[in-house]
């Protein structure tokens, strides 16, 4: 309790130290003036008595400051006293404060940025429980295989399917289409998460015919059942029947990669689908039982996969199914790209700390006489080292306030460019964790290199050092050496960012100039879906869908057609075909390829070129003979040594006799899953030739000017007067589909590109500063070489050779390094090798060139060195 | 340290400034640094001999430790800032005596083995 008292005069003291220093000078002074007078009544001349009584008190001074001491704020005196001194330096040198802040505000917020991104993306938990327990299989699968999996598991504790479908919402003003969950009772179960209201699927609700119950998201909830919490037994009319509501989820839950409003049984909506077992269309997520290892799961599956293609060799043959665990699954493709980034942010954190690091010693070596002036004036050791430790602190602190800033807009920034993959992150933050460590790593960096010459000189031989300063010493050989090792190190980093971006940029470019085999400009995109009430023969579809196309080509300068699925869209059916005329395939083995039903002129509308034969023509329709069109990939494929046109194809294992479709044309390939993957072999066919009722979506292609909002009114309106009841949904345009394509390589090269920026600067920065202190400091022995004839020249090569060897060490250094290092980043390269000759060359030129400038800055100063100004100084 | 002319008398001994200060008000209420020395002076006979401004750093301490108060006053027109023991300090004087006692104790046992 005593010490809490003291501490609080302490703390009053020192509010009112300017009160109390008062009354202590003056209560000394009246001290000192009552024994003068008592002196003086003593006999004593006026001067004597003055003396004596000063004589008698002590050193005013002294006491003062032991007075003062007494109060225990010394130390903050002396803090408060470096501050301002440090701050004072600072200003009177604005370019090393900048430079030196920028440097530690770049790396500490770029860092902070890209690991807040990679923490919650790589390493924060799964929003479910026991998350290290979930799985997902790689491969799709059916429901009977899932049914079969979930009976003779003995790893496996829970796991279910899920295939997401797009389904007619009626019950609002207009149609429109919601993603829908065709679940098995499994599923929901497996994530462990339970409802808000209600409650989930159960199995036995999970037959054919079962009850049309429903369970809905929140969002869903909130939007369409405006959040009731009486929601429970309402019914819904989804794609022609009605659904009960049966449980409603809570906010936070989504499934892994799937996003769909409501969750029905598969068995009840979807009854055709569910007996398939050949067709792999459910995307099946799992548990571990406690305790069970990734690998003992995965020889239990591996065991059941030939057990099922041993009793079902016509579709299981080749079962491999592979177990991931669910974030790696997650996290798979942006992983290798998130892993590099933030090997691109630690070197630029350690080239930014080399470049603090260098700045400082720089400065220090620079201040180095006044050091040493102020330790012979009697400055402590501790006091020096303090002061210099002061002013690196304030550095790092500016330069940490200017990198928090920095961290949160780039984080902010991350976010909104950041790809699709990443979409289900919702909640990237800059993370108060991250930014502290960093912010840590430039304080050590600038507490080391800051103390080492504050350090030297309290130690050094304060006559010694005076002379060496004033003879204008370079300062120290280790300093020296040390420095160039840092501009040494910061050009090898910044050469391996600048080959990784390089490498990028290229592949980007590469990907960009990709042909899609299309026309991308001026084309309009929307999915429409027919519900299976009205529309499940295909005469109605095709009427529907020729009076959609013939009023939209009604409309001025609009040229559409139609396709089951866009190119870029991320949809396709495969089918597996036969070849009429070759020798039987097994049952199980047949080629794939994807198909594609069009209507109208599709091929001229996406200006797909026909290579061989002809497109299809309004005669291609029902009751005609049936038609093909088949890619170059088919050709190259299947038809390499003949000539495609009039050879006769049909899908493999159909009931009944063969339905040949005669190949009539060839069409140029197009990109159809994304610019970065290869062409697959493709077949279209007219719509209306087509006996699979189940093809009841299409996407319109439009080709027009005026992509304006109220055009996309247009094409609503011309198709709701066909079907009011028909809902238009994923309107694009085709540019926005290719942005998508890119995205992912566009995030990556903006970013790696900034870094190697980042880095270049830092390391221009850095070697300027090395030259121009180099310089600094041989100013003297540049003046002796000219006074002895040398010419400007001579000048020029002596300086420029000095920094020619630091680069060249680290352009060396880099290259050895990018070698090894680019591979890492081989999966995101499109058509480049890591190790591009042209550009690693342009890279070391770029370099070369960037050293070169840095180097001849300083060096035109020393060119213009006065011989006689320099020796002067000897 | 006392130069010159006051080289005649002892210094006092450490650490018992705080002693001596602190008799010297419990005997006499409130006094001013000035009549502080002159007492600690007086009734030692003049042997101890305070370097009179180092009686300050001493009161600042014992100001942050609450044994005294300041307060300014005036005597005969003068300005005086007058110091007082407060109840904290009026305790101090035997504690710091035993410490005080103690010292001088193991002093003269060191003289008496020589």
């Amino acid at each position: 309790m005593n010490w809490l008292r003291e501490l609080g005069r302490r703390i009053w003291m020192l509010a009112h130290r300017r009160q109390f220093d008062a009354d202590l000078e003056e209560e000394m002074r009246l001290h000192v003036e009552i024994r003068q007078q008592e002196h003086l009544q003593g006999g004593m001349q006026e001067d004597d008595a003055r003396a004596a009584a000063r004589r008698r008190f002590g050193n005013v001074t002294a006491l003062r400051e032991m007075s003062h001491a007494a109060w225990g704020w010394e130390w903050l005196e002396h803090f408060a006293q470096d501050v301002r001194y440090s701050l004072r330096i600072l200003r009177k040198s604005p370019g090393f404060a900048t430079v030196a802040g920028l440097t530690l505000a770049l790396g500490i917020g770029a860092n902070t940025a890209i690991f807040s991104v990679i923490e919650s993306v790589l390493l924060s938990p799964l929003p479910y429980p026991e998350p290290e327990q979930l799985i997902a299989m790689k491969q799709n699968d059916s429901l009977q295989n899932l049914i079969d999996i979930q009976r003779q598991t003995r790893t496996l504790s829970q796991g279910g399917g899920v295939n997401i479908e797009a389904m007619d919402y009626t019950g609002g003003t207009e149609a429109i289409q919601i993603p829908a969950a065709y679940v098995d009772a499994g599923l929901l179960e497996t994530f462990r998460v339970p409802p808000m209201l209600g409650r989930i699927i159960t199995p036995n609700e999970d037959v054919k015919g079962g009850p049309r119950n429903i369970v809905v998201s929140y969002h869903f909830w909130q939007d369409f059942l405006s959040s009731d919490p009486h929601a429970l037994g309402k019914t819904i009319p989804l794609s022609g029947s009605d659904y009960t509501v049966i449980g409603v989820m809570p906010a936070g839950f989504a499934l892994p990669r799937e996003h769909a409003d409501v969750f029905v049984s598969l068995w009840v909506a979807y009854p055709e689908a569910a007996p398939y077992r050949g067709v792999h269309f459910m995307r099946t997520y799992w548990r571990l039982k406690p305790g069970v290892t990734l690998s003992q799961a995965q020889g239990d599956i591996s065991t059941i996969d030939r057990r099922l293609a041993e009793e079902y060799p016509d579709n299981e043959r080749d079962r491999e199914t592979l177990l991931v665990p669910l974030q790696q699954w997650l996290t798979g493709d942006v992983r290798p790209a998130l892993l590099v980034l933030f090997g691109a942010v630690g070197v630029v954190l350690l080239i930014a700390c080399a470049n603090f690091a260098g700045l400082l010693m720089a400065r220090a070596i620079a201040r180095q006489q006044e050091f040493v002036i102020r330790a012979s004036l009697g400055a402590g050791r501790s006091r020096l080292i303090r002061q210099a430790l002061t002013e690196s602190g304030i550095l790092a602190i500016i330069g940490g306030a200017a990198g928090l800033l920095l961290a949160k807009w780039g984080t902010n920034v991350l976010v909104s460019i950041k790809p699709a993959e990443l979409e289900r992150f919702s909640g990237i933050q800059m993370d108060a964790h991250v930014f502290l460590f960093v912010f840590g790593i430039s304080l050590l960096t600038g507490a080391v290199f800051g103390l080492l010459p504050a350090w030297s000189a309290a130690r050094a031989d304060a006559a010694e050092s005076l002379k060496e300063c004033a003879r204008g010493s370079t300062g120290g050989r280790l300093s020296q050496v040390l420095r160039q090792l840092l501009v040494t190190a910061e050009f090898a980093f910044a050469l391996i960012l600048l080959v990784g971006a390089g490498l990028l940029i290229k592949g980007f470019s590469r990907l960009r100039s990709v042909n899609p085999g299309f026309n991308p400009t001026n084309l309009m995109t929307m999915h429409l879906q027919l519900p299976a009430t009205r529309y499940a023969e295909i005469p109605p579809q095709t009427e529907f869908r020729r009076q959609v196309l013939a009023r939209l080509n009604s409309l001025p300068g609009v040229d559409a057609g139609m396709v089951t699925d866009i190119p870029l869209g991320g949809n396709y059916v495969g089918h597996s075909f036969v070849i009429d005329g070759r020798p039987p395939v097994p049952v199980g083995a047949e080629p794939e390829t994807q198909t594609l039903s069009v209507m109208g002129d599709y091929f001229r509308v996406m200006q797909i070129p026909i290579r061989t034969g002809r497109g299809f023509t309004t005669m291609d329709r029902e009751g005609q003979p049936l038609v093909a069109v088949v890619n170059e990939e088919m050709v190259r494929k299947f038809f390499p040594h003949e000539n495609p046109i009039g050879a006769r194809i049909d899908w493999s294992r159909r009931e009944g006799p063969h339905q040949w479709m005669t190949i009539v044309g060839v069409a140029q390939n197009v990109k159809h899953s994304g610019l970065n993957q290869p062409v697959d072999p493709a077949v279209y066919a007219p719509f209306s030739q087509s006996d699979e009722a189940w093809r009841r979506w299409m996407t319109l292609a439009i080709r027009t000017h005026g992509a304006s909002a109220e055009f996309i009114e247009e094409v609503k309106k011309q198709v709701w007067s066909v079907d009011s009841q028909i809902p238009v949904s994923e309107v694009h345009t085709m540019e926005d589909l290719m942005g998508v394509s890119l995205a992912q390589q566009r995030f990556n090269m903006l970013l790696l590109g900034l870094f190697a920026a980042l880095a270049l600067i830092l390391a221009t920065v850095g070697i300027y500063g090395t030259m121009a202190y180099r310089v600094g400091q041989r100013m003297d022995e540049i003046g002796i070489h000219i006074a002895l004839g040398a010419q400007r020249r001579d000048v020029l090569r002596l300086v420029l050779g000095d920094g020619a060897k630091l680069a060249f060490f680290g352009i060396a250094i880099g290259i050895a390094g990018a070698i090894v290092l680019s591979r890492v980043m081989k999966s995101l390269l499109f058509e480049v090798k890591p190790t591009d000759p042209a550009t690693f060359s342009l890279v070391t030129i770029l370099l070369a060139m960037v050293a070169l400038v840095a180097c001849y800055i300083p060096a035109r100063r020393a060119m213009r060195c006065d011989p006689m100004v320099a020796l002067r100084y000897e | 340290m006392s130069r010159g002319a006051d080289l005649h008398r002892d210094e006092i001994p450490p650490g018992t400034l705080y002693l001596l200060i602190l008799k010297t008000l419990a005997r006499s209420g409130q006094m001013h640094g000035y009549e502080i020395a002159n007492s600690v002076q007086r009734t030692s006979d003049d042997v101890l001999q305070v370097e009179e401004g180092s009686l300050y750093p001493a009161l600042q301490r014992m100001l942050i430790k609450g044994w005294v108060t300041a307060k300014w006053g005036t005597t005969a027109g003068n300005r005086r800032r007058y110091y007082q023991l407060t109840p904290a300090g009026l305790k101090q004087p035997t504690l710091e005596r035993t410490q005080f006692e103690r010292v001088i104790g193991a002093i003269t046992r060191v003289m008496e083995a020589v």
